[in-house]
């Protein structure tokens, strides 16, 4: 009996974690990503070959992604030696539809790290290539641009990288 | 520990923390409007009876009016000033789609508002995850 209930809340608690990535997998190259920057330049994801990449999808229409802005401000600020020496970057991906709310946003939580969208909220085709099944939702890719890590959050996100950098120092 | 084994599954099951929230909403489980059956309407060109209202970031859904977020005040004026002009008896169906009902900050101030003014057969579309996961993915018709 008490191993029928094991079970039960075993698969209900594991199902969710796996059916969000069915696409998205640790081990797999990360999709490309090339999208404009709110100035209408192009950013691709392979352009940052050679960096540890944190992929953020958010929307300024996501509670809990605005949430988390100032803790990847932090983290960015923690390791802006390795950024200015090439071997980090976060790139946000914004599931915007509003312009003005994306940019007032990226004032408002002072982001200096890179920032794209197509301004197409769910319709955009990255959310399709990810996988995305729900915001916030994020992916790290190493130098090579294959995924190491797949939505991590909070003190998990901030020591992954830690650890990461400091291993690779 | 059996005990804690049957506790902690039911919980689970019941998704006993959600339901204050669920209390708290201004739709009844009955209002709720199949996405299958709005899109089977739409794809045989059956709804000259319904409204269909994005209260959302975007319109996606074929042959719906475009009111906007209406968490802001501006678009609740904007389908306050929409629904004027609507028979009171039509079915009216809002969605948003950004996020699971739980946390969209758009349906509630836009179902209220239907209530407010006398709409007889208020509908939210069903769309508990989002509308990529409920709409899109299904292949149900879009705006373009």
């Amino acid at each position: 009996m008490k191993k029928i209930f094991f079970l039960v809340a075993l698969i209900i608690l594991t199902g969710s974690v796996h059916a969000q990535n069915k696409a998205v997998q640790i081990g797999q190259a990360a999709p490309e990503i090339a999208l404009p920057q709110p100035d209408g330049n192009i950013v691709t994801l392979s352009s940052l070959k050679g960096k540890l990449v944190l992929i953020d999808f958010w929307a300024t229409w996501c509670a809990p992604c605005r949430e988390e802005q100032p803790e990847l401000k932090a983290i960015y600020e923690k390791h802006i030696d390795k950024v200015k020496a090439g071997k980090f970057e976060i790139l946000g991906v914004s599931l915007d539809k509003n312009k003005t709310h994306w940019q007032q946003s990226i004032e408002r939580f002072n982001i200096d790290w890179l920032q794209v969208s197509d301004l197409m909220f769910w319709k955009s085709p990255v959310a399709k290539d990810y996988a995305i099944e729900g915001l916030p939702f994020n992916v790290i890719a190493d130098k090579q641009g294959k995924i190491i890590a797949v939505n991590l959050h909070g003190e998990a996100l901030a020591d992954f990288i830690n650890n990461y950098l400091n291993k690779t120092e | 520990m059996r005990h804690f084994f049957m506790l902690f599954t039911a919980m689970l099951l019941t998704g006993s923390g959600m339901y204050a929230q669920q209390k708290q909403d201004p739709w009844t489980a009955d209002q709720l409007y199949e996405p299958q059956v709005l899109a089977d309407k739409i794809n045989q060109h059956q709804t000259d009876n319904i409204v269909i209202l994005c209260v959302g970031p975007d319109a996606l859904i074929k042959g719906s009016v475009d009111i906007g977020p209406t968490q802001e005040q501006g678009n609740i004026d904007k389908l306050k000033n929409y629904l004027k002009n609507v028979p009171k008896d039509k079915e009216v169906i809002i969605y948003c789609g950004c996020c699971p009902f739980v946390r969209c900050p758009n349906i509630r101030p836009a179902f209220k508002l239907l209530k407010d003014m006398g709409f007889k057969n208020p509908r939210l579309l069903d769309l508990p995850k989002n509308i990529k996961m409920d709409w899109l993915d299904k292949n149900y018709p879009t705006s373009d």
